[in-house]
């Protein structure tokens, strides 16, 4: 029994002293630490990666010029794991534990508003990318910043294609998530914007379903002319299946993301014929092709890593504020962020120009990878390139790139 | 001290609840429970409903996470407790993904995916930080400690053996004229509505709970606590719950030394050392780190039967 309690003391206390070594091993306080807390395994894990390498090549580059401030930056690499709890415990450890001064690169929305009341509470500003329209609402110190246009946005500019095409009335799908679940109701206001309605109530179904026979048969008894499916890759291709067999003769609208080739190899021939869009970064640009070149890419007139261009803004605004702030406080790092995004000021890229500028007390106007980085008073983006796409014989015909416009 | 610190502790309180709970389900009475989640998500809707929906006090939300679970674990019991050993797993489990999907999808009640926002606190508001924090802490450990002492006295008492008869194999206590159903049927539901009131220690710690916080993943977790530490033994939980949310957060820490990978490797490196660690353990100590304590029928029935004078 005494060696039962002795171990026990012993053992609970090395395991409760562990942390605190460790952070006394790592503690210092010459960098400037910053968390890429980025969805490197779970539903996000085709896009995490992308964005923790463009956080990491853009802070390689910048410590390699001596830095910020002259302040070497400190990357602090987490994954969210695509879920809000992970993403949670960890920027708790970014927060308390490293004591960064912003936490970038959360994906899903659900992880972003997940760990928003601690970044309030700490503050810690955040950079992200993210669709869902409930995002501006929990970040009472405007501490955000969204590189990704809203679902409101995305919705208008389907909503064009769907009338232009005669399609006034259609049929709503998607995945019950944060993300599909507030575009069925923008879709929905778009469309009536255009003269159009919804069909029946907006179908939301459970996105890991195994079969989605019971949805494809109301979908299609619907008798909807038209439908928009919000999926992602693996319902959408199951749903979509489901609709083919059924004999859905009808137009089908999708996000690009879900009808990639992997999409497009599955069904072959049946991909005919849908329409989909998506927001792209300017494909072409002398902005995003530096970011391509950065990360040891070749560009080639198609869209290659959507969210990593998204992320080397991320980190560029974050570091351009603070050489604009002289500070890492929150709310000087978040006006300035502000400013070095919306301008008015000299157009500038890269990290390096725009430190120059900033240094000979010029003022500055980044001008991004995925668009062109102005944000609204709230810290979402103000418009963003959408590209419109019709699958044409197996492949993407562009049918228009627009740029799409937040209220 | 620092804040993380306080933070992690709070965590592996919170988990350490949880798989005390489970303890008495299957260390104590081998009903295996996968549904973990299940109850814990419950207790943490129901809680957040009664205070912010309903404006009730953080107290009166605990209480109504209790009775909840409590009702829940019972019908859960009710529906399959008959049926043994695996059938309950597959029930649990089922009943845990239902619930989450409920929690998905009836947003008038829930706020679905986008989550539900919980401003009670469980203790006085408008401290500091700092100060809040250490509270919050405060009371999970608090509840830590009262189920821990509660958990200890049971399965020390004569109902404990009892339980401990009903896992070894059930037909001796019916012989004896103890109706199983009975005693599973309680340290089921006893269980379950310690769970629900964790959840709702949760619910007002982290603020915002979406139905992502309540996956399978995290009842994982509390098995491996409950196995790790040694079935059946309360200590064995406690010091089990510790470990795999040392292990898990320590994990973290091992980043900046391995310079040479990238986030994403070292994302999985975590995931394999959390994974050898188990496999290691189940391979070489599958009691456990602290172990059942074995009774010897005579040495147990002579503190049966105490001498007195």
């Amino acid at each position: 029994m005494n060696i039962t309690r002795r171990l026990f003391v012993t053992g609970s206390t090395i395991a409760l002293a562990t942390p605190a070594l460790l952070r006394h091993g790592l503690a210092q306080s010459g960098p400037i630490k910053i968390g890429s807390l980025t969805p490197l395994t779970g539903g996000g894990a085709p896009y995490g990666p992308e964005k923790a390498k463009a956080h990491r090549a853009v802070v390689d580059l910048v410590n390699a010029n001596g830095g910020v401030l002259g302040r070497k930056i400190e990357v602090i690499a987490e994954d969210s794991q695509t879920n809000p709890e992970a993403a949670v415990r960890a920027a708790r450890k970014m927060i308390d534990a490293d004591q960064v001064s912003a936490i970038i690169g959360t994906w899903a929305s659900s992880e972003t508003i997940g760990i928003m009341p601690l970044c309030q509470d700490a503050n810690v500003v955040q950079l992200f990318s993210g669709s869902s329209d409930n995002l501006p609402d929990g970040d009472k110190k405007r501490l955000c910043f969204n590189l990704q246009p809203l679902n409101k946005a995305w919705c208008v500019a389907l909503a064009d294609l769907a009338a232009k095409r005669g399609y006034l009335k259609v049929g709503f799908a998607g995945p019950k998530n944060d993300f599909a679940a507030s575009m069925g109701a923008s879709f929905g206001k778009s469309l009536q914007a255009v003269g159009g309605q919804i069909v029946g109530e907006p179908l939301y179904y459970n996105p890991t379903q195994v079969s989605y026979r019971a949805e494809a048969e109301k979908l299609i008894a619907s008798k909807a002319p038209a439908l928009f499916l919000a999926g992602y890759v693996t319902d959408f291709t199951a749903l979509y299946r489901e609709l083919v067999r059924g004999g859905y003769t009808g137009k089908v609208f999708a996000l690009s993301f879900a009808v990639g080739p992997d999409f497009k190899k599955a069904v072959g021939s049946a991909a005919e014929g849908i329409l989909h869009g998506s927001p792209v970064p300017p494909v072409g640009k002398d902005s995003y092709d530096a970011y391509l070149r950065l990360v040891g890419v070749k560009p080639n007139g198609q869209i290659q890593f959507p969210y990593g261009c998204a992320a080397y803004d991320e980190i560029n605004l974050l570091l351009l504020g603070m050489a604009s702030a002289k500070s890492t406080e929150a709310r000087a790092l978040s006006d300035n962020i502000m400013k070095v995004a919306n301008g008015p000021g000299e157009r500038v890229t890269t990290f390096a120009e725009g430190a120059k500028l900033l240094a000979e007390g010029k003022s500055i106007n980044y001008d991004g990878a995925s668009s062109s980085a102005d944000f609204l008073p709230n810290g979402m983006l103000k418009s963003r390139d959408f590209a419109l796409y019709e699958i044409k014989g197996g492949e993407d015909v562009s049918i228009l790139t627009t740029t799409s416009t937040a209220e | 001290m620092d804040s993380y610190l306080v933070a992690i502790l709070t965590v592996a309180g919170i988990y350490l609840i949880l798989a005390l709970a489970l303890n008495l389900q299957f260390g104590l009475t081998g009903l295996i429970n996968f549904g973990v989640v299940g109850f814990y998500g419950l207790g943490a809707y129901a809680s957040g409903i009664a205070t912010e929906t309903f404006h009730a006090p953080f107290l009166a939300g605990l209480l109504a996470a209790l009775i909840i679970g409590a009702i829940a674990g019972a019908l859960v019991a009710l529906l399959s407790l008959r049926l043994s050993g695996d059938f309950l797993a597959i029930v649990t489990l089922g009943f845990a993904e239902t619930i989450r999907l409920v929690f998905n999808n009836e947003d008038w009640l829930t706020h679905g995916p986008s989550g539900f926002i919980i401003v009670t606190r469980p203790v006085i508001a408008g401290l500091s930080r700092t100060a809040t924090s250490w509270m919050v802490l405060g009371v999970i450990l608090l509840a830590a400690l009262l189920v821990l002492l509660l958990m200890m006295r049971l399965a020390d008492t004569p109902y404990g053996r009892v339980l401990r008869a009903v896992r070894e194999d059930d037909l001796v206590p019916a012989t004896l004229g103890k109706n199983i159903f009975m005693y599973r049927l309680q340290a089921f539901v006893l269980g379950s509505a310690i769970m629900a009131g964790t959840g709702s220690l949760y619910a007002h710690y982290v603020q915002t709970i979406t139905p992502d916080n309540f996956t399978t993943p995290v009842a994982i977790l509390v098995w491996m606590s409950v196995i790790v530490g040694g079935a059946g033994n309360m200590k064995g939980t406690v010091l089990g719950a510790l470990a795999v949310v040392f292990i898990y957060e320590g994990t973290r820490f091992i980043g900046p030394w391995l310079t040479m990978l990238d986030a994403e490797q070292i994302s999985a490196l975590r995931f394999i050392i959390i994974g050898v660690a188990l496999i290691l353990m189940i391979r070489f100590r599958p009691e456990g780190l602290l172990p059942e304590a074995y009774q010897r029928p005579a040495e147990a029935a002579s503190r049966i039967t105490p001498s007195k004078g």
